[in-house]
């Protein structure tokens, strides 16, 4: 057995961040009910080491998750957390009402691409066009993984899913427009391979006063990678695909599908067709925030006689 | 939370109101914070009112971009610790189902306002018809009960609107106002009570002593179902989650826990049934041919009753105030020993006929008498009983 591979120590070093997970709290070990190349484990175990980092106060930002594969975050978010599962693309009208009766609170929203854009496009709209404060986390993976791999509105265009099985022949939705459209004032664009970048916009939406804008690329390989080729968002280049039935083949492909926005300006539409941006969209501190606007309304009215 | 500030209740007195204000300022009376709506005829006035009324005692009115946004707004504001309320009507409702089996799920006490108009489909907006009765007691998915009120004048949408507010409270269940265009658009003489009196009726959001249970459970040993306060986000008593899945008193889902999760749902109403069943009866001791109704169908009934009574007939009315969960027991007492009993209602197929006809004797008649968009003529009513009478 000696010499033929890598030696470990004797006893496993303990991570430090193993017991703000709630298993990891109980059980000592990660348990998570993610598919093995899923990016929601990245991003529950960014999240809790930001909500760590930052001390921030549990009752002050309670969670509103929305329904999809990510709803099972609920369990290995931090353990301090409040969490509230919420229907399918109501997250945000949720929040709002939170928000607006304890204006202390900043609500931070998990939402999936169907979700939000989905399902609950018109309130993702609305919710950036009062500029509330809170943080809407949008994950992305192209597809409908809970129900088994349905075609989303974010589904990349002449990509395979199970209600698309010759191809995907709509147009797909551009969460980071549409909500530049409708008034958000911090709007952002990431991935998973990306995890430094993700959490650097996360804290700096927790500064922010007003509605953050988060979307996270993130890969599924059991419904997404497997049924597709990863020459998908290259197709001007001809060249002939790989299947991405494994995590380092989609991780991959979500670096090279990726430009940054930078970058982005100097490309034409053809090679950004298929493409994901990824950056700083918008930052406007100064936007007027909606709990804000209404607290000077209630110092009006109760002026007023 | 801002119970006591001066502009929450108006000035004791009688005012003239029209019956969607009279709700509006019930609610407010009752500690109402937040508001979430969507303009629909023929509840707007509850909604503009409130738009005015509400920030000045410090709470929060918005019009939200839909029903779905409204409704989901008015529960999340009752998570953090508001008395919150939505006002809508029947497209409205049909709507707003979805979330209501969420909160029913979740024992989220909310009041809901359905001023009802004239259906299915856009029908008349300003016109009565009371068709949402069914979608009330079914409201969404899954199994659970709800408790509607029925108010006749805009003196009890004041006075049913703080019980209304109560009973969400203590029994942690969807609660709703049945109002309709006619009592909504009514203007009426309210006397508001004083200051003092009201507050001795509220029930406030508190946190209570127990900080362990924070959903409803079966005590085993009495078989009594305890219903704890409501959690409220943001403070100590909340559970880690809320999962609107069959969960236990601490708020952590079980697949085991199915059945005496939906009994639990169903029978915590059903067991204070003697509490939440509120009825009336007028002349109803010698009768022999009953009156059931409620709503504004009962204000006709009473001309109806007192002409008979002067030709001899011996006829009372039974007046249901809480309408779901329908009261089987005291109906059943009732209808026993009558001759005939006459419903009048403002829909067609008569879903409160439909519930007596559960728990009356098969030899006794049942006479519906359908309106629609109209009300009835107390000689719609007396002609029934006359030809009963025979």
């Amino acid at each position: 057995m000696s010499g033929l591979g890598p030696t470990y120590p004797s006893e496993k070093p303990e991570h430090p961040y193993l017991s703000i997970s709630l298993p990891g709290r109980f059980t000592g070990s990660y348990i998570s009910r993610f598919c093995a190349g899923c990016g929601y484990g990245i991003i529950g175990h960014l999240f809790n080491k930001v909500f760590e980092d930052e001390q921030l106060d549990p009752k002050l930002y309670p969670i509103v998750i929305g329904i999809g594969c990510y709803s099972q975050m609920l369990l290995t978010l931090h353990f301090a957390s409040q969490k509230i599962l919420a229907l399918h693309g109501r997250a945000p009208g949720l929040a709002t009402g939170m928000k607006m009766a304890n204006p202390k609170m900043k609500p931070i929203i998990f939402a999936g691409d169907g979700d939000a854009l989905g399902i609950g496009g018109n309130h993702f709209i609305h919710i950036c066009r009062r500029n509330l404060d809170c943080v809407i986390f949008v994950f992305n993976n192209s597809i409908y993984a809970m129900t088994g791999g349905q075609g989303a509105p974010t589904t990349l265009f002449g990509a395979n899913s199970t209600t698309t099985p010759y191809k995907m022949f709509e147009n797909r939705i551009d969460g980071v427009n549409l909500a530049l459209t409708a008034g958000a004032s911090y709007v952002t664009r990431t991935t998973v391979a990306h995890p430094r970048t993700l959490m650097k916009y996360f804290k700096k939406a927790l500064k922010h006063k007003g509605t953050s804008i988060i979307e996270v690329i993130t890969p599924c390989v059991t419904y997404f990678g497997r049924k597709n080729l990863d020459n998908l968002g290259s197709e001007y280049l001809n060249v002939k695909g790989e299947k991405m039935d494994n995590t380092g083949i989609m991780i991959d492909w979500i670096k090279r599908n990726s430009v940054r926005i930078n970058q982005a300006k100097f490309m034409t539409e053809v090679e950004l067709f298929n493409k994901y941006v990824i950056g700083e969209f918008r930052y406007a501190p100064n936007k007027p925030e909606y709990s804000e606007e209404y607290d000077k309304i209630k110092k009006l009215a109760m002026e007023e006689k | 939370m801002s119970i006591n500030n001066k502009k929450r209740f108006l000035t004791e007195g009688k005012y003239v109101m029209m019956g969607n204000i009279a709700m509006a300022e019930g609610a407010l009376a009752a500690g109402l914070d937040f508001f979430g709506g969507y303009p629909i005829t023929p509840s707007t006035e509850v909604i503009e009112h409130l738009a005015k009324r509400l920030p000045e005692v410090g709470g929060c009115c918005m019009q939200m971009e839909d029903e779905l946004a409204s409704i989901n707004a008015v529960i999340g504001a009752s998570l953090v610790g508001s008395k919150s309320m939505t006002a809508t009507s029947g497209p409205g409702i049909s709507l707003m189902t979805e979330t209501i089996s969420m909160a029913a799920n979740l024992e989220i006490p909310f009041v809901f306002a359905d001023v009802m108009r004239n259906g299915p489909g856009t029908g008349f907006v300003t016109e009565p018809h009371h068709n949402d009765l069914g979608l009330m007691r079914f409201a969404g998915n899954g199994e659970f009960q709800v408790i509607a009120l029925a108010p006749m004048n805009c003196q009890e949408l004041f006075d049913l609107t703080i019980t209304a507010f109560n009973f969400a409270e203590t029994y942690r269940c969807p609660v709703f106002i049945i109002s309709d265009a006619y009592l909504g658009h009514l203007h009426e003489s309210v006397n508001i009570p004083p200051k003092e009196e009201i507050i001795k009726r509220v029930i406030n959001r508190e946190l209570p002593q127990d900080l362990n249970n924070k959903f409803s459970y079966k005590n085993e040993n009495n078989g009594k179902y305890i219903i704890p306060k409501p959690p409220i986000m943001g403070t100590d008593y909340s559970p880690v989650m809320f999962l609107h899945q069959p969960h236990n008193p601490q708020g952590f889902a079980n697949r085991r826990l199915s059945l005496p999760f939906t009994e639990m749902l169903i029978e915590k109403i059903r067991s204070n049934m003697d509490k939440i069943s509120l009825t009336e009866e007028y002349k109803l001791d010698d009768a022999e041919i009953i009156i059931i109704s409620y709503g504004l169908p009962v204000r006709t009934s009473y001309r109806a009753v007192d002409i008979a009574r002067k030709e001899g007939v011996k006829v009372g009315i039974f007046r249901l105030i809480t309408v779901w969960p329908f009261p089987d027991e005291k109906v059943k007492e009732i209808v026993k020993d009558a001759q005939a009993i006459i419903v009048p209602e403002l829909n067609y197929t008569g879903v409160i006929a439909e519930q007596i006809e559960r728990v009356t004797p098969l030899k006794t008649p049942i006479i519906r008498i359908p309106k629609v968009s109209d009300l009835h003529h107390p000689d719609d009513i007396l002609k029934i009983i006359m030809e009963v009478a025979k």
